[in-house]
């Protein structure tokens, strides 16, 4: 049987393909197509089996990355969306948190509601804090409601009262009634999406959810039938944003869950990978076009945080923890009037791009120096399908930086290099600072179209004393999906105060979400695979307000103290202190319902090849104070368990591995480059 | 380890890329400390509110890199440093001593609840800089639980004063001194703790600028700081000249009052020119010392103005000492903006808020036309409600800080329900409020005809209505501009004003004053407070129809209101196009 890994980018979609025998990668990657990304996943479906003679039937899984739903809230293209609320709130969503975006820029708005005041109707309904009715909906008044609606030409419908994530009884009496009076409209019930305190970020979240909704559906149905035209017979999985991946009738309720869900799969993959190679303690650095996105591993987990914007919304959502910051390849570098050079946040993207891509690109961009400096291939890249021009890059950064500063083109082009490394290692600085951790104990894990170009200097700059470099280091996030688990979050507010009393509320809301998951499990795992059911707490000392997450072992009446003391040891853990006599609070609790999926071996073994045979050419490389002759190896025909030294240059398809003079390198038996640090 | 990078790129004698790392590097060490002091503080003002900043001084107390998440305490750092300095010649500070202040008279403080740490870091005999960081504590004794009461008639009743004094003598900490100060507070284990974090965090910024010091050497640490305040200076600089200061410019706002009941309203008026390539702000022609605790210490008028001057010339300069060369605050002495001991500053934060209002107004004929916006409502609105909760049989004491609207930008229009200027708190959520206190909110909503009319419309107030669930739940509430709403500007309306009414719609309403102290509720009473819109900019009769018809169809104006601004020709037409076919024949 064979998998099928995909992601969506903005520029490419990658796919790696591999069998469950273990034979077998294969790496492959189209241009995606923005308009429909169905189209490039469908093309590059056909290639891949085509080019590696693989029969359709034989495909058993395929899972994909997509930011259909994300691109849809930022470009605004979702669909007239109504909200059914509480009278009082109808502007919930538009005061958010009463914050302004920008502390100093006036020019920065708060993003407008998804849904406009007149479609933000209020319903005569009110709960009190414990969930009792205090106003019963009037069932008549509200179909009036919902009509007028309607007829302002909505197409999603989203509901969120106050309380509802104690008693969703409100809520579900007025979904039923539209499903009754306008069964096609979208509906997203608030109780239902996320099930958590705080009206904001709750109604935010199913908002989007709504305005996501008709359009996400449709976007599956025209992926389902093209991966059918394409001789296939399973049904796609789509990866979400905290980590494992949805079975398409679950993303057709629940499209929230994919937002944002792109660089998460890159970091499943690395947790993934350093567990086969005994590295469990990882920082991930993911450099595209735009952005570079560092997050950390430890003790082989990644971590997970529970609120993210998406184009200024709050989705409300446990997700892969990722620190993004606007530096990539793309990164333009300009100098300002007061005579600084800086370099990002402002991306050229995919267009019009780097100067030396010829897409009519005009600012120097990181991607430019790397080529001036001779690390990226001066001629082509992705295997000879993309030409370069190195001519162009060198006369830009003449004029417009190495002129005004005075400096050679080969020093600007280094100044700007050494730039996006401060700006890359502030980056990881501040996530490895945020989780308490001393940098010299962790592995860098670079990954994504640039990353391996710069983590040579990154880890020199941050201290870090190791890299590894997966193989196709661009198509990790397509890898990542296909180590991933099938899995669901539910989430209940309890706010309760641990005490004996108490806790059989705690564990009632457990059993409450236990029975949702299996009955989730039972019509969507795959035959035969292990399930699992994952419980965690959401817990802060009384009076405080954030909280930190307990996993437990189980949820039942006799592990309340040996929760007490875990948190404790927790807190202590985190802040530095405990406090034995205070109350702990339980905000939520959390379930997770897991179906592990077959693997396979992920990489084969690499067998043969050697340093002569993958010496490709030996080019002038530019490394900070003089041009070296560097020797450019072809990944795939270097051999395993043979160190060879920098300078040196690994190229493959979809990435470059930059290798300092002093640092050594060597390819490990699953073919991942491993550099070491001179200490 | 580290290359070094080419020094031959040169602008007017500083390596432009070297700056650019070593600012990375810095912006490390400044970031690292503040999460540092946030995971390990212990009171929620500094963990969750974020109430604190963290910078690092070179040797001679200039201030190179500050991190701060409220505006309020832009360059607050820099008055412990001066009073450190001026207390103890350099020759006298030993490493492994700490200081500590709190006094905004004696050693440069805002209010007494700040309190700064400044920590020497020596390489060998050199003093080479100083780790500082200021936290807001929950409380520092005085007449009133949190120590700013609005109604203080004296620093002396706003809790204990520190001058600057050392807090660790050549690493032995005074453990006498942390006594005295926690006895002096309501909660003393608290402040130790807090206090012990505010020492470490400073050694641990200390060690990490170590490290960056080894690595570039002590001439490359100076050169650098050197590139660093020179480049913000000339950026600054640059800006500045790009104003248009053909005549001065000046505006002027109001105080409801002066922080006592019955106080006489206080004029807050400032005059922006440029003498000699700095930016002058003279504040004579504000009002006198005022009587209450709305009085602007010598080091909240720096950050109020460094605020503005950023906010309104470059959001992205750095607030170092290279940008406060260029700013000169004149302040006549025994006004409410330099205020003499033992005036009272508690609640300076409200008077401040005001006074960056009127800061932006005076700039607004000199900058780019593009940038121009209109007041905002430049309030500090809260509210207070506290008793015993008869759940839990504690004490309670639920309050927030209320956004009100933006002003009318030239080519937008202004925020709906936003914090403005020198502070940026978040909302209690309802859900919040009601799991944790005996209240129910009725209403949470933008206040309708509260932006002020104009091409571009002003921000619309919030508007939040409170019931009480028990009998003998006391209830505080203080705003501002009950009397005129936000101005607007180029012919734009101002918006709408704030009021406080106490059981709306039900027999007893009352209308209540701006400041309410320690009235009583019973079960069932009701609190609305409306806070103000901000101002609208350009004439109301050049607004396309189209947005009128959107605010008319979205309720943010109603139809009088409209002719009332708009007129009945705009407003017809905007009907007809809302209505369709129908009504056209009426317009």
């Amino acid at each position: 049987m064979y998998r099928i890994g995909v992601d969506v980018g903005g520029t490419f979609t990658d796919f790696v393909m591999l069998d469950t025998e273990g034979e077998s990668t294969a790496f492959h990657k189209v241009p995606s197509t923005p308009d429909d990304p169905s189209r490039a996943i469908a093309a590059g479906i056909n290639e891949i089996l085509e080019l590696n003679k693989v029969d359709p039937a034989k495909v058993g899984y395929v899972g994909h990355g997509t930011t259909v739903a994300t691109n849809m809230v930022i470009e605004g293209r979702g669909v007239p969306t109504g909200l059914l609320t509480t009278k009082g709130f109808r502007d919930v969503l538009a005061i958010g948190r009463q914050t302004r975006p920008s502390l100093y820029d006036w020019s920065v708005r708060k993003p407008e509601p998804l849904v406009e005041r007149y479609r933000r109707i209020e319903v005569d309904e009110r709960l009190d804090k414990d969930g009792n009715p205090l106003t019963v909906p009037d069932i008549k008044a509200v179909m009036e409601l919902v009509t007028a609606l309607k007829d302002s030409g909505v197409e999603a419908v989203a509901i969120g009262f106050l309380h509802s994530y104690r008693n969703p009884e409100h809520e579900r009496v007025v979904r039923d009634l539209i499903n009754e009076i306008a069964p096609d409209l979208y509906v997203s019930i608030s109780s239902d999406v996320v099930a958590e305190f705080r009206e904001f970020e709750r109604i935010s979240t199913t908002a989007l959810n709504a305005y996501v909704g008709p359009r996400t559906q449709k976007y599956l149905h025209r992926l389902r039938s093209r991966i059918a035209d394409a001789g296939i017979r399973i049904e796609p999985l789509t990866f979400h944003s905290n980590g494992g991946l949805l079975p398409v009738q679950t993303v057709e309720e629940l499209p929230v869950l994919t937002c944002l869900s792109g660089p998460a799969a890159g970091v499943i993959g690395s947790a993934h990978i350093g567990t086969e190679i005994s590295e469990t303690e990882i920082i991930t650095f993911d450099v595209g076009g735009t952005s570079t996105d560092v997050s950390l591993i430890t003790k082989g987990q990644p971590q997970f945080t529970s609120s993210r914007l998406v184009a200024g919304h709050p989705v409300r959502m446990p997700m892969v923890d990722i620190h993004v910051i606007g530096a990539g390849g793309g990164s333009i570098a300009r100098i300002d009037d007061a005579g600084a050079l800086k370099v990002g946040p402002t991306s050229a993207g995919a267009v019009p791009g780097p100067i030396s891509y010829l897409q009519g690109g005009g600012d120097v961009t990181l991607t430019d120096a790397n080529i001036v400096l001779g690390r990226l291939n001066p001629v082509a890249l992705l295997e000879g399908r993309m030409k370069v021009d190195r001519g162009l890059a060198e006369e830009a950064i003449k004029k417009q930086i190495a002129g005004p500063l005075g400096l050679s083109v080969e020093e600007a082009s280094y100044g700007i290099l050494s730039i996006a490394t401060a700006n890359m290692s502030r980056a990881i600085r501040s996530v490895s600072t945020e989780h308490g951790h001393d940098l010299s104990n962790f592995t860098l894990f670079s990954f994504g179209g640039a990353g391996s170009l710069h983590a040579a200097e990154v880890a020199e700059e941050c201290g870090l004393r190791k890299i590894v470099v997966p193989r196709e280091p661009g198509t990790l996030c397509a890898r990542g999906v296909l180590l991933s688990d099938l899995s669901r979050d539910y989430v209940r507010t309890a706010l309760v105060v641990a005490r004996p009393e108490t806790w059989r509320q705690v564990v009632g809301l457990g059993d409450e979400m236990a029975e949702n998951g299996k009955d989730w499990l039972a019509t969507e795992a795959l035959p035969g695979a292990a399930q699992e059911l994952q419980v965690s707490l959401d817990a802060r000392y009384f009076g405080q307000s954030h909280s930190i997450p307990i996993a437990l072992q189980e949820l039942n009446e006799d592990v309340l103290e040996a929760f007490v003391q875990k948190f404790h040891q927790a807190h202590a853990d985190q802040y530095g202190y405990r406090l034995d006599d205070h109350g702990i609070e339980i905000v939520n609790v959390r379930l997770k319902a897991v179906c592990h999926v077959k693997k396979g071996n992920a990489v084969p073994r690499i067998q043969g090849g050697s340093l002569q045979k993958a010496l490709l050419e030996t080019r002038k490389v530019f490394f900070g104070t003089s041009w070296k002759d560097t020797p450019v190896y072809r990944r795939a025909l270097l051999a395993a368990g043979v160190p060879f030294s920098g300078p040196a240059i690994v190229e493959e398809m979809s990435g470059t591995t930059v290798i300092l003079p002093g640092q050594t390198a060597e390819l490990d038996a699953f073919g991942n480059i491993h550099i070491s640090l001179k200490s | 380890m580290n290359k070094q990078i080419s020094s031959a790129g040169m602008i007017g004698g500083f390596d432009a890329i070297a700056m650019e790392v070593f600012a990375n590097r810095l912006l490390s060490i400044t970031e690292s400390m503040a999460i540092n002091m946030m995971r390990s503080s212990f009171s929620t003002q500094i963990k969750e509110r974020r109430d604190f900043s963290v910078g690092l001084f070179d040797g001679y107390g200039r201030l190179v890199a500050q991190g701060t998440h409220i505006p309020v305490h832009l360059g607050s750092l820099m008055g412990a440093v001066d009073a450190l300095l001026a207390r103890y010649p350099r020759d006298q500070i030993r490493p492994g001593d700490a200081f500590i202040c709190n006094d905004p008279y004696a050693a440069g403080g805002t209010h007494l609840p700040d309190i700064s740490i400044a920590t020497p870091l020596f390489i060998g005999d050199s003093l080479v800089a100083f780790m500082v960081n200021i936290g807001h504590h929950n409380d520092v004794g005085g007449r009133v639980p949190g120590s700013t009461a609005a109604t203080a008639e004296s620093i002396f009743e706003e809790g204990l004063r520190i001058p600057s004094m050392r807090v660790r003598r050549e690493g032995e900490v005074d453990e006498d001194l942390l006594n005295m100060i926690s006895l002096n507070t309501r909660l003393p284990e608290e402040r130790v703790l807090d206090l012990k974090v505010q020492v470490a965090t400073n050694d641990r910024g200390g060690e990490e600028a170590r490290k960056l010091i080894d690595r570039m050497g002590i001439c490359g640490f100076e050169a650098r700081i050197q590139d660093l305040l020179d480049y913000t200076r000339r950026r600054l600089e640059l800006r500045i000249a790009e104003l248009r200061t053909s005549a001065p410019s000046t505006f002027t706002t109001y105080l409801d009052d002066d922080g006592l009941p019955g106080g006489d309203r206080v004029p807050l008026k400032v005059t922006v020119s440029v003498e000699d390539g700095k930016l002058i702000l003279d504040f004579e022609g504000s009002g006198l010392e005022a009587r209450g605790a709305l009085n602007i210490a010598q080091n909240a008028l720096r950050a109020t103005a460094y605020y503005c001057v950023k906010a309104l010339l470059d959001p992205e300069l750095m607030a170092n000492s290279g940008m406060m060369e260029s700013i000169v605050l004149r302040a006549p002495v025994g006004t409410i903006v330099n205020p003499r001991d033992p005036a009272p500053v508690g609640s300076r934060t409200i008077a401040c808020q005001r006074l960056a209002g009127a800061i932006f107004g005076a700039f607004q004929p000199l900058i780019d036309p593009e940038g121009r916006m209109a007041s905002s409502y430049d309030v500090l609105p809260s509210y207070v409600f506290s008793g015993l909760n008869p759940q839990t049989g504690k004490y309670y004491i639920c309050g927030e800080t209320i956004g009100g609207g933006g002003g009318a930008r030239c080519d937008s229009d202004g925020m709906d329900g936003v914090h403005v200027h020198i502070t940026n708190s978040l909302n209690l959520p309802i859900e919040s409020m009601e799991n944790e206190y005996p209240l129910i909110c009725e209403e949470y909503a933008l206040l309708q005809n509260s932006g002020g009319l104009g091409r571009w419309r002003g921000g619309m107030g919030i508007t939040r209505t409170i019931r009480a669930l028990h009998d003998n739940t006391t209830v505080s509430a203080r705003s501002d501009r009950h009397n005129h709403g936000a101005p607007g500007a180029e012919g734009g309306e101002p918006g709408g004003m704030g009021r406080l009414i106490r059981n709306p719609g039900a027999d007893g309403e009352e209308m209540l004053p701006s400041k309410v102290t320690q009235t009583i509720f019973r079960a069932g009473d009701t609190l609305r407070i409306e806070i103000p819109g901000g101002g609208g900019f350009g004439r109301p009769t050049n607004r396309p129809v189209g947005m009128i018809a959107a605010d008319l169809r979205d309720e943010i104006i109603s139809e009088d209101h409209a002719r009332k601004g708009y007129g009945d020709t705009l407003v017809d037409a905007a009907l007809a196009l809302l209505h369709g076919g129908e009504k056209q024949t009426a317009a």
